[in-house]
């Protein structure tokens, strides 16, 4: 399988455009999808996002100079649109999240021990309640088992930043358990 | 920074990627997170197969859209057309017409001042001899003009007879 960078500079070199970038979204479309599926949770919303995201990768695939990584490229543009789409979401009222996670509040209910159960929702919960900023370094450095400094450069912050973050953030989770 | 190297010096973070899990999962529930990570990932039947075809047929719409919004701009409201250039184009139009008129305005004053001027200057040139010459002139020619006419009316008298002659006199006498 061809690397990023082959794939991109094929693609800036006009030489069937779409074939590479084709292959480009083929190889990290999943992980961009659960990135931002994590922070949204409605699936209609991650799809419109996801979306957005590509299509200004599409956009702005030429001028891709590759002084970074291209997945941290990618990453931090996907990062952007979610945060400018919940920050819409509020202003115009509504919170999508809220009735997704009593959907899955009864799911879980029907088929854990109650004693899971309290602590799946809490940890549900907790996490849906963390800063965007700290929610995304916990789920990158946890689940994705990125660096800090890839992450650093994914939120806009400083390797220690994102440190802090990682751990405020397992610290506030862990002190909203402790309260059920 | 003082932050930042806080928590560089933890004994919990920063260290390596297993060592950072393990202490997330000693104070929260392994199982709970990743029973969560999979109730998150979560994704309809076929999504992945699909999203990619969406996704380009989405980007050829708005490339054709962008193409017809251009095109669509160049017919719909040309460029002189648009409000500012609107404007521009009638304070020009208005500057053209008032500066013309302005100054034709001056130029036609101009020059009747100027055959006025030139009018006194001619008559005031003119000496009293010329002029009485030009009348001398004008009164000999008069009178050659009278003269001529009075021989054509007496050649014409020459030629009638009695009876016309009298009818002439009657009717000057009415």
């Amino acid at each position: 399988m061809a690397s990023d960078q082959e794939l991109i500079i094929q693609f800036q070199a006009s030489t069937n455009r779409e074939a590479n970038f084709t292959a480009l979204l083929k190889k990290h479309q999943q992980k961009v999808y659960y990135q931002i599926k994590r922070m949204v949770t409605d699936h209609a919303d991650a799809d419109d996002i996801a979306q957005l995201v590509w299509i200004k990768i599409w956009d702005k695939l030429d001028g891709f100079k590759m002084e970074s990584e291209f997945t941290t490229w990618l990453f931090r543009i996907a990062y952007n649109e979610t945060l400018n789409y919940i920050q819409k979401q509020k202003k115009q009222g509504t919170n999508p999240s809220n009735s997704d996670l009593l959907d899955y509040e009864n799911a879980t209910a029907s088929t854990d021990s109650p004693k899971s159960t309290e602590i799946q929702i809490g940890l549900d919960r907790a996490i849906s309640q963390l800063p965007e900023k700290q929610k995304v370094v916990f789920m990158l450095r946890y689940y994705e088992g990125f660096d800090y400094e890839k992450i650093a450069s994914i939120v806009g912050t400083t390797i220690g930043g994102a440190k802090a973050n990682y751990h405020q953030a397992v610290k506030k989770v862990e002190g909203f358990i402790k309260q059920l | 920074m003082e932050k930042d190297t806080e928590f560089n010096n933890q004994e919990s973070i920063g260290n390596s990627l297993e060592q950072d899990r393990a202490w997330a999962e000693s104070l929260l529930n392994k199982q709970s997170l990743s029973q969560f990570n999979a109730s998150k990932i979560d994704a309809p039947l076929n999504y992945f197969e699909s999203f990619p075809d969406q996704l380009m047929s989405r980007i050829a719409n708005e490339r054709s859209e962008k193409l017809e919004k251009k095109n669509a701009k160049i017919f719909v409201l040309p460029s002189f057309m648009q409000p500012i250039n609107r404007w521009a184009i009638a304070a020009a139009f208005i500057i053209v017409v008032g500066g013309s008129f302005i100054f034709l305005n001056n130029s036609v004053s101009k020059k009747t001042q100027a055959s006025i001027v030139t009018n006194n200057i001619s008559l005031q040139d003119i000496s009293i001899e010329e002029i009485e010459t030009y009348v001398d002139t004008n009164e000999w020619l008069a009178e050659i003009d009278v003269q001529a006419q009075m021989q054509k009316e007496n050649a014409r008298l020459s030629t009638l007879d009695k009876k016309q002659i009298e009818e002439i006199k009657k009717t000057i006498t009415k």
